[in-house]
C-alpha cells in the first residue's frame, strides 16, 4: 500500500469511512491476520466483528461474550479470527463465523493486556503473572513485582517482555532454564513496546515520562517533559523512530545511529486537535496514525514530516487504533462506542 | 469528554470492626444506585453486589525522591478499567485491609490526572471496634493511623461495651483526631447520608464539613503520639512567607503529617485561601470572599505524629504580616 501525503487529495478531503454504533466504549480494536475482518472489544462485554470491506453490510451485534468489559483484543496468530481478554478473567478465541471458545479462565482477574506473535504464540497479562499460550500448551511466567501493565514479544517471538513496578522483566520462552532478566527502573511502568528490530524496549511510566533500554548493552535512557502519562508507544520506520502519545503534535524520538541521547525529538503537525491518546504504526512503515482526546485522527509521515486529518474531532476521545496488515485501512474506536473504519487506499 | 466525577468512599478499619457489614448495608439499601466495590484480595467474603473488583493493594513509591509519595497503582488501573464500562457508576467504594495504611489510597487521588478527571475522593470512613480498639492501638500503627486519616468514624459495636468503656474509647479517638465526625453504631447501622457524598476533600466544602473547624481548641495531649491540633491567627498571612514555611514543613515532616487543612486570610486578598493535603500532597484554591466587616482570621489543622504545637504556632506566627 502506497500512502503519499504530498498528494493534494490528502489535504482536501477525508478518506471514505464507515461508522457503526457500538453503544459502549471501545477498549481495543484489531484486524484479523488476512485483513478481511475488523473487531472491536467493547465496554458491554461484546466483541463486534465487522467486514473490513466498507461496502459490505455490517451484521447485527451478537450477545456479550465477556461478563463485564472486553478489555483486550489481538488477531489470532494461529487462526483467521481473534483472541480477547475480559474483566471476567476469560481468555476467548473468536472465529470469523462468530463462534467463540474459551482458552482459559482466571476468576477474579482482569485480562487487560494481550500480545500475539505471528509464530502463533499469545501472551496475556493475568494479575502478576503472564500466561503464554502456544498451541494447546499454557504456561505461567511470574509472579512479577506487581500486576503486569504491558507485554510485548521480541522480533522472533522467542522472548516476551513484561512491564511492572520497578521495571521490565524479559523471559526467554525457548529456554526454560534461563532465568528471567530484569531491566530495573523505579516506579510504575504502564505501557511497553519492543522495537521491531529487537534492540530496544520502551515503557511509559506513571511519572509522565518514557524509559528505553538498549537490550544488548543493558543501558537505559529517560525522556521527560510529557504533560500526561504516555500510555501509547509505537516504533516506526524500521525502529528508527519511537512515536509517543501525550503530545499535541507528532513526536518521534530518533533511534537511528547513536540514538536519541542529547537530541530533541522530531516533532511535526499542527496543534489544536488536543492531546494524542493513541499512536499506531504498521510494520516497518514511515506512517503513524494518531488519535486525540478531541476525537480527531491524523496521519503523519515521518519521512516527509507532513500530516493530514483523517477524521474530524467530535468530542469523543479516541481509545484505540489499528492498521490493517497491508496498511491500507485504519480502524478507530472511541469512548462513545463508534466503530469506525477508514479506507486510505486513495 | 466532560463527565461528572464519580465519588469514591474509602472504608478502612481493623479486621472485624464491621467494614463488610457496613459495605453490605450501603449496597442493600433501596437507593437504585450502581456502585462498584473494590475489595482487597484477602478480604472477607460475602459482598452482595454485581460489581466487585479484587485489588491487590499494590503500593509503589513515586519516582520523585519523596519517600511518602506512595500510591496505589492497582487503584489507578482499576478505576481506568471501570471507566470503560458501558453502564456508568454512581459511586465507588474502596475497602482496604485491616492492616492497610490509608495514605497511599488517598494520595492516589491527588497524583493521577486521569483518576482526578474521572473520580473524586469523597471521604475516608473508618470503622472502629469499640471493644477492641484500645487493644489494637498497642499492636502497631495501623489502628491509630486509620483514625487519624478519617473524615467520618463509625464507633461500632457500642452494644458490646459499657458506657464508661465507650467514653474512654471515644476520648482516645478524639485525642488522635478531633475533627472527624463520630457516629456511635451497633452492627454498622447508620444512615447512608452520614457517610456518603460528604465532600470531605472538596475545597469548597471545608467549612461546611467541619462546623467545629473555626473553634480553637487547646485540649490536645502532647503525650499521645498521633494527635490533631489547630493553629490560628488574627492578622493576615504573608503568602510568600507562608509558602516557604509550609513547603519546608511538609518536606521535613510530610511522612508524619497525615492530614492537613487550612483557611487563610491572605494579606490584600478579598477571598479566603483554602487548602487541604495528605502527607506532602496538597490541593488549594481561592474560596468564598470575606464579607464586609467580617473578622478575617486564619486557621490551620494538622493531624499527625509527634506534632509540636508550640513550635508550629511560632512558625505560623512568623508568616503573618506585620501588625
Amino acid at each position: 500500500m502506497k500512502l503519499d501525503l504530498s498528494r493534494p487529495s490528502w489535504a482536501e478531503r477525508l478518506p471514505p469511512a464507515r461508522s457503526v454504533a457500538g453503544d459502549a466504549p471501545v477498549a481495543a480494536c484489531a484486524f484479523n491476520r488476512d485483513g478481511s475482518v475488523v473487531a472491536f472489544a467493547l465496554g458491554d462485554g461484546r466483541v463486534r466483528l465487522l467486514p473490513a470491506d466498507l461496502g459490505a453490510t455490517p451484521p447485527e451485534a451478537a450477545a456479550p461474550v465477556h461478563g463485564g468489559v472486553a478489555l483486550s483484543l489481538v488477531a489470532d496468530p494461529s487462526g483467521d479470527g481473534f483472541v480477547s481478554g475480559g474483566d471476567d478473567g476469560r481468555l476467548l478465541r473468536h472465529g470469523t463465523d462468530g463462534s467463540t471458545s474459551e482458552i482459559a479462565s482466571y476468576k477474579g482477574r482482569w485480562i487487560e493486556h494481550l500480545a500475539a506473535h505471528r509464530n502463533g504464540i499469545i501472551a496475556a497479562a493475568v494479575g502478576r503473572n503472564v500466561v503464554v499460550v502456544e498451541g494447546g500448551a499454557i504456561r505461567e511466567l511470574g509472579p512479577h513485582q506487581s500486576t503486569v501493565a504491558g507485554i510485548d514479544f521480541n522480533k522472533d517471538g522467542g522472548r516476551v517482555a513484561c512491564a511492572h513496578y520497578g521495571g521490565v522483566t524479559v523471559w526467554s520462552l525457548g529456554q526454560a532454564n534461563l532465568p528471567p532478566r530484569l531491566f530495573a527502573w523505579r516506579g510504575s511502568h504502564v505501557a511497553l513496546k519492543w522495537s521491531s528490530d529487537g534492540r530496544f524496549i520502551a515503557t511509559g511510566t506513571q511519572e509522565n515520562d518514557i524509559h528505553v533500554w538498549r537490550i544488548a548493552q543493558a543501558t537505559d535512557m529517560r525522556m521527560q517533559g510529557y504533560p500526561a502519562k504516555v500510555k501509547s508507544l509505537a516504533w516506526a520506520s524500521n525502529s528508527r523512530f519511537l512515536c509517543t502519545s501525550a503530545q499535541a503534535v507528532f513526536t518521534a524520538w530518533p533511534f537511528a545511529g547513536k540514538g536519541p541521547e542529547g537530541k530533541p525529538p522530531v516533532q511535526f503537525g499542527s496543534e489544536g486537535a488536543g492531546l494524542m491518546t493513541v499512536v499506531a504504526t504498521q510494520g516497518t512503515s514511515d506512517f503513524v496514525a494518531a488519535g486525540f482526546d478531541s476525537g480527531e485522527v491524523q496521519l503523519g509521515d515521518l519521512k516527509s514530516r507532513r500530516s493530514a486529518v483523517l477524521k474530524m474531532a467530535d468530542g469523543s476521545e479516541v481509545t484505540s487504533l489499528a492498521w490493517s496488515p497491508d496498511g491500507g485501512k485504519l480502524a478507530i474506536g472511541n469512548e462513545r462506542g463508534d466503530l469506525i473504519l477508514l479506507d486510505l487506499g486513495r | 469528554m466532560a463527565q461528572a466525577q464519580v465519588p469514591v468512599t474509602v472504608l478502612t478499619g481493623y479486621l472485624g470492626a464491621g467494614k463488610t457489614t457496613l459495605l453490605n448495608r450501603i449496597l442493600s439499601e433501596q437507593h437504585g444506585k450502581k456502585y462498584a466495590v473494590i475489595v482487597n484480595e484477602f478480604g472477607e467474603l460475602g459482598i452482595d453486589n454485581d460489581l466487585v473488583v479484587n485489588a491487590d493493594e499494590e503500593v509503589f513509591e513515586m519516582n520523585n525522591g519523596c519517600i511518602c509519595c506512595t500510591v496505589r497503582g492497582d487503584l489507578i488501573r482499576i478505576i481506568e478499567g471501570l471507566m470503560k464500562r458501558k453502564d456508568k457508576l454512581d459511586g465507588i467504594l474502596v475497602e482496604t485491609t485491616g492492616l492497610a495504611d490509608p495514605g497511599p489510597v488517598a494520595q492516589t487521588f491527588f497524583t493521577d490526572d486521569e483518576v482526578k478527571a474521572r473520580t473524586r475522593l469523597d471521604a475516608i470512613v473508618t470503622v472502629v471496634d469499640a471493644k477492641h480498639f484500645l487493644g489494637q492501638l498497642g499492636q502497631g500503627n495501623e489502628a491509630e493511623e486509620q483514625v487519624a486519616f478519617a473524615d467520618v468514624i463509625l464507633l461500632n459495636k457500642t452494644d458490646l461495651v459499657s458506657a464508661e468503656e465507650l467514653a474512654r474509647v471515644e476520648g482516645r479517638i478524639r485525642t488522635i483526631n478531633r475533627y472527624a465526625k463520630i457516629f456511635k453504631t451497633e452492627k454498622s447501622r447508620i444512615e447512608l447520608d452520614a457517610i456518603l457524598d460528604k465532600g470531605a476533600f472538596d475545597l469548597k466544602r471545608i467549612l461546611e464539613f467541619e462546623p467545629d473547624f473555626l473553634h480553637h481548641g487547646h485540649d490536645h495531649n502532647h503525650e499521645e503520639e498521633v494527635a490533631s491540633l489547630s493553629l490560628t491567627a488574627d492578622r493576615p498571612v504573608d503568602p510568600d512567607k507562608f509558602q516557604k514555611w509550609m513547603g519546608a514543613l511538609l518536606q521535613l515532616r510530610g511522612p508524619d503529617i497525615f492530614r492537613s487543612k487550612g483557611i487563610l486570610a491572605i494579606q490584600g486578598a478579598p477571598r479566603r485561601y483554602v487548602y487541604q493535603g495528605v502527607h506532602m500532597m496538597m490541593d488549594s484554591d481561592w474560596g468564598t470572599p470575606w464579607k464586609d466587616g467580617e473578622k478575617r482570621s486564619s486557621k490551620l489543622v494538622f493531624i499527625g505524629r509527634n506534632l509540636d504545637g508550640a513550635n508550629l504556632q511560632r512558625g505560623f506566627d512568623d508568616c503573618l504580616a506585620p501588625a
